[in-house]
């Protein structure tokens, strides 16, 4: 019976709910058409004769997550980027033995996997790589590329891959290249200033109403939309090998975290 | 380094297809940004997917893959899923289920894998577990003639395994 009322009552405030966001207009009148906002990205993102405003990229998402907020960007990937410091400096002291018993799964389940790799790599570089042309970008291309290392770690083990040359010190400089690939990338407008003596600011990608400073849309004839394909590059590797050291760190068993992390037992 | 570099030929090439597929155009940034992509793929996967390179790009191997491939999706598939319409359909349902041993005799973790996977992929049999010593599968039948080893040979995976070691061994 008591079921019976929570089903029904349930039932009925979604009907209600639904009543009265589609026929009674709960949520306010529909705004049709473009945003001034929308409006300016859609004009400006890639648009050739308007030099100072544009991302010269046609993924208007990219062009505003890597050049119109790029900060923003850049102190999201550092957010992230202290996360896994947060994880390294928690696991500190535990050794992530190279040698163990490497069991896994079938061998049907191992051959398939191994076909899966190359495969996991090239998509992955794919959205990497046109993320200034198609949705996409570096985050997603890096998380696209942390499937590899987790199958392997659950379908061989992760001495499989440690013994391969994935080691968590690898994986860590890795990730610090690609940190300070975004690093350069930005700071390259300020190499120009300080050479040229034009004015130019960080993050900056294409010329500005009072910079002449401008990463190269094209290179030999095909797009890479100025420095939107280098973030990309770079965040893909800080990403993929951001995430490959956490998984590397979460496969540690509890008992060899504990022996460290334990400490003495206070009464 | 050369020999890596042999076997990397394989999984490069089949890396590049994947990337102008994903990627859904061929243009000259896509040639030559698959290109880097795949050389490096391939270099890095090189030692775990080829043991021996010349059988990798053997075109002999190629075609019996081919023709596997035909038989396999035509005739194979065809008459799985006929049968086991048939026993759906059938108001009596005639299905007589259990775990019975298929033995093989094929060497390579790909031979071992491709025909685990035929019979998984025909409607009517499942391989639920493997064992590589004794050289048996476990596959769950629809529709059990006999447990005896020489039966669910001859009824499960005989065609399947004459082709594939043609392919793979």
């Amino acid at each position: 019976m008591r079921k019976f009322l929570t089903a029904t009552a349930v039932i009925v405030i979604a009907v209600l709910s639904s009543v009265a966001v589609t026929v009674g207009g709960a949520l306010g009148p529909l705004f049709n058409g473009v945003r001034s906002l929308a409006e300016f990205y859609l004009l400006n993102v890639f648009n050739a004769h308007n030099r100072t405003l544009t991302a010269m990229s046609p993924e208007a998402v990219t062009s505003i997550v890597w050049d119109y907020r790029g900060l923003d960007t850049l102190f999201e990937t550092v957010v992230f980027y202290m996360a896994i410091i947060g994880c390294v400096a928690l696991h500190r002291g535990i050794e992530l033995t190279k040698r163990g018993s490497e069991v896994g799964l079938s061998r049907i389940v191992k051959t398939v996997t191994k076909i899966l790799i190359p495969l996991n790599i090239v998509v992955a570089a794919s959205i990497a790589l046109h993320g200034h042309l198609t949705p996409g970008g570096g985050f997603q291309a890096g998380a696209a590329m942390a499937v590899a290392p987790i199958i392997i770690i659950v379908v061989f083990s992760r001495f499989f891959l440690m013994k391969r040359g994935v080691t968590k010190e690898v994986a860590l400089s890795l990730r610090s290249m690609g940190l300070l690939g975004i690093a350069l990338v930005a700071l390259i407008p300020l190499v120009a200033w300080v050479t040229t003596g034009s004015v130019a600011y960080v993050m900056q990608n294409q010329v500005k109403t009072n910079s002449s400073f401008s990463f190269p849309a094209y290179i030999g004839g095909s797009l890479v939309s100025g420095s939107l394909i280098w973030y990309n590059i770079f965040e893909f590797l800080a990403v993929t090998f951001g995430f490959t050291i956490v998984f590397l760190l979460l496969s540690v068993d509890e008992e060899t975290v504990r022996k460290v992390l334990g400490g003495d037992k206070h009464e | 380094m050369v020999r890596r570099l042999v076997k990397a030929v394989t999984p490069g090439i089949v890396a590049f297809l994947t990337y102008v597929v994903f990627s859904g155009s061929i243009r000259p940034y896509d040639v030559v940004t698959g290109i880097i992509v795949s050389v490096i793929a391939g270099i890095i996967t090189a030692e775990l997917l080829v043991m021996s390179p010349t059988k990798a790009l053997n075109p002999i191997r190629l075609f019996w893959l081919i023709v596997y491939g035909l038989y396999y999706l035509i005739i194979a598939e065809s008459r799985a899923h006929f049968d086991v319409a048939k026993r759906i359909i059938n108001p009596k349902m005639p299905i007589k289920p259990g775990i019975v041993r298929v033995p093989f005799s094929v060497k390579t973790d790909y031979a071992i894998t491709s025909i685990a996977n035929s019979i998984t992929n025909t409607p009517g049999t499942v391989v639920v577990d493997l064992n590589t010593e004794k050289q048996v599968y476990y596959v769950h039948w629809i529709d059990v003639k006999a447990p005896d080893p020489r039966t669910t040979f001859e009824h499960i995976s005989k065609m399947f395994e004459r082709f594939i070691k043609k392919v793979f061994e």
